[in-house]
């Protein structure tokens, strides 16, 4: 498989903080027999769902590494170039202690909501459960705030990603 | 009830419809296991009746049915617990027959009851077996009874109700000794435990235990377990006919357990001599006999460091590991329960089976693939799957339910298939299991595939040596999920996405550039790289 323009490769699936994938990365032609070589895994590389462009022009691609599965935005290097500068001027305003959004880490049934709109929570204040699977999951809050939000209602079913609840 | 006679036994019986065990078998489960008996039921000749909920109308198991009956919304609690409905669709549809399956209603004493009084078979134990064994302090006093050495602890079910009781327990703890463990007296899979290191955390962990038990039993009552560690998990696989006759078909080892959930099993257990054998057969054997079960039934033992077998429990159903027996002894354990359900004995090659098991001469593995993330504390991982590749070839039985492009819901439980070799030996086993794991190829869910990959290769299970905390003590999935794999993926991203995508951006231009399935066909077939 031959590559002729350099990539713009962005992780959009992760392990949580840290993650080793987290990044954006460039992937230059040059590179790629190389770098495939160079993880010697021996192992199956599986190219899954290879979605439409989004709105930015990034293509989504699902790969599994050794049965690992990966969710990445592709779009041609120059192009992200361009984006980006045009976005620069546009990144003014700060987000430290902005909105957060706490989002389902599990597709899954909200069981329990612990909070409402306007309530101060503390860091480590569980704000709701979501069921899935025989199991639940509490979400905590990952910092002291106050409410602003809650999109979630008990019984419903979340998708991965879903925004449960905004702390400002 | 008569006894129909088993085919062979009058070539002409053969012919006649007394061949078959039951006319129509409802199945009051789904996925793999309700696909696994009804294709029994196809080699027995036995018609076959799928309930689905919501979440399953095109599940295979609907499909791979005679007739069909919908039980309600996806949520389990309306649709593969009411009891009341599926009895109703096996009246609705003719069916002469329930077979439970294992989870949902397996183990309800009620359901067995109201099946009975329905005037249709249950095929499992009686009502009064489940109830003695279900509720783990009668078993536990059931088994003692008989001489079978159960794990230290208490044997009468602690109720919570009064502030004194609180006391009373708190000295048997001491009696008894730390760590302890708290357990759930109707329950099973780790649902209702805690752990307690020390007397302080014995109120906590009763509470909590006690509140979990209530939730998933309806029954709030514990009892205490002297916490036996390290050990090995090893079980034995019964089966009994209505006459009392109960034999062992072997042993298999299930120490690969992520709390109290088995991740792999094998028979038989490896580095058992064959005077433990013998001996772990005939404890299985008498307190199965003791608590009188019949039909397919599991007991459950821990194996200490001293080399010592502990009760644990009887399982009074079939088994999600039972193929592995079923791949040394060559029985077809579902139809051997529908035999016993219509009233059969025991069949010759069960007593066979049952004389050789003390000296196994194959050996079979089943790890269990699942939709969890191994990197992620094995959180569920529910989805629509993409690519499906399950292994083949030689001493390979997969048994799953899925297919590619198939939603797996997040209503049920999270495996999606089992995967089991069996060889002349152990070694044999393992290659084959790596091999096939090794096909296996799945995109669309994170699925516990890197975990069982690792596991398989690991010098400690070839040893034969994992105890069933070794998961906890060793699996570190974080960093399995490394930078390489990280650099293999952008790598074969950037590749791919190039690939499948014409010269021009398409991003540039107005609709974007149709999916191709033959680029993809392709692109997948030049990025799949098997052999290794």
């Amino acid at each position: 498989m031959r590559m002729s323009r350099a990539q713009r490769v962005t992780a959009t699936t992760g392990s949580g903080s840290g993650s080793p994938d987290a990044k954006s990365f460039t992937v230059h032609p040059s590179e790629a027999l190389d770098a495939t070589e160079a993880t010697s895994l021996g192992s199956v590389i599986t190219v899954g769902h290879i979605g439409r462009p989004d709105r930015q022009g990034r293509r989504p691609v699902e790969v599994v590494v050794d049965g690992w599965r990966f969710e990445l935005l592709v779009e041609d290097e120059a192009r992200a170039d361009l984006r980006e500068r045009a976005s620069r001027d546009r990144t003014a305003l700060g987000t430290a202690g902005g909105p957060l959004e706490i989002r389902a880490i599990i597709p899954g049934r909200v069981v329990s909501i612990a909070v409402a709109p306007g309530d101060a929570v503390e860091a480590g204040q569980t704000l709701l459960a979501v069921e899935a699977m025989k199991m639940q999951n509490e979400l905590v809050a990952p910092r002291a705030g106050t409410v602003t939000r809650v999109p979630a209602a008990v019984g419903s079913t979340v998708e991965l990603g879903d925004v449960l609840v905004v702390v400002e | 009830m008569t006894a129909p006679p088993r085919p062979g036994a009058d070539p002409a019986s053969l012919r006649k419809d007394s061949d078959r065990p039951f006319t129509r078998l409802l199945i009051a489960n789904r996925g793999e296991i309700a696909l696994r008996i009804m294709r029994t039921c196809r080699d027995l000749g036995v018609e076959t009746v799928a309930v689905y909920s919501d979440a399953d109308t095109e599940a295979m198991h609907v499909q791979a049915a005679d007739a069909t009956v919908r039980i309600g919304p996806a949520s389990a609690g309306e649709s593969y617990l009411r009891a009341d409905v599926i009895i109703d669709a096996a009246l609705q549809t003719g069916a002469d027959a329930i077979h439970p399956g294992y989870g949902f209603l397996s183990e309800r004493a009620a359901f067995t009851r109201a099946v009975i009084d329905a005037g249709l078979v249950f095929v499992g134990p009686t009502p009064d077996a489940i109830d003695a064994l279900g509720d783990k302090s009668t078993a536990r006093r059931t088994a003692q009874a008989v001489g079978v050495p159960v794990v230290p602890g208490t044997l009468e079910p602690i109720g919570l109700e009064r502030p004194d009781d609180v006391a009373a327990i708190v000295a048997a703890a001491e009696r008894i000794g730390f760590p302890l463990l708290v357990k759930a007296s109707a329950g099973g899979g780790g649902r209702g435990m805690r752990r307690v290191s020390s007397p302080e955390g014995l109120p906590a962990a009763l509470a909590a235990g006690s509140a979990e038990a209530t939730a998933a039993f309806g029954d709030g009552a514990v009892y205490l377990e002297r916490e036996v560690r390290p050990a090995r998990h090893i079980e034995v696989q019964l089966l009994g006919d209505a006459d009392g006759t109960i034999v062992a078909l072997g042993e298999r080892d299930c120490s690969i357990q992520r709390r109290h959930q088995k991740l792999v099993e094998e028979s038989p257990a490896p580095g058992l001599t064959s005077d433990e054998r013998a001996e772990l057969h005939e404890l299985a054997v008498r307190a199965a006999r003791a608590a009188k079960s019949h039909n397919a039934a599991t007991a459950e033992f821990l194996f200490d460091t001293d080399r010592r077998f502990w009760f644990l429990e009887v399982n009074a159903r079939l088994q999600v590991e039972h193929g592995v027996t079923e791949l040394v002894t060559d029985l077809d354990l579902v139809a051997e329960q529908l035999w016993i359900a219509a009233g059969s004995p025991l069949s010759q090659a069960v007593s066979a089976a049952a004389a050789a098991a003390l000296a196994p001469t194959r050996h079979a593995i089943e790890v269990r693939l699942a939709a969890e993330d191994p990197s992620r504390a094995f959180a569920p991982s529910p989805g629509r799957v993409g690519v499906w590749q399950l292994p083949s070839g030689p001493g390979v039985r997969v048994d799953t339910a899925i297919r590619a492009g198939e939603r797996v819901p997040p209503d049920y439980d999270p495996m999606i298939a089992k995967v089991m070799t069996v060889g002349p030996d152990r070694r044999t086993a393992i290659r084959r299991m790596r091999r096939a794991l090794d096909e296996v190829a799945v995109t669309g869910i994170q699925t516990t595939l890197p975990f069982d990959r690792a596991l398989v290769r690991d010098p400690a299970f070839d040893a034969g040596e994992i105890t069933t905390d070794w998961v906890d003590e060793h699996w570190d999935g974080e960093t399995r999920r490394d930078e390489s794999m990280a650099v293999a993926a952008r790598v074969a991203a950037a590749v791919s996405s190039q690939a499948t995508t014409p010269s021009d951006d398409p991003s540039l231009r107005k609709d974007g550039p149709a999916a191709s399935s033959w680029r993809a066909a392709g692109l997948s077939a030049a990025t799949d790289r098997w052999p290794r």
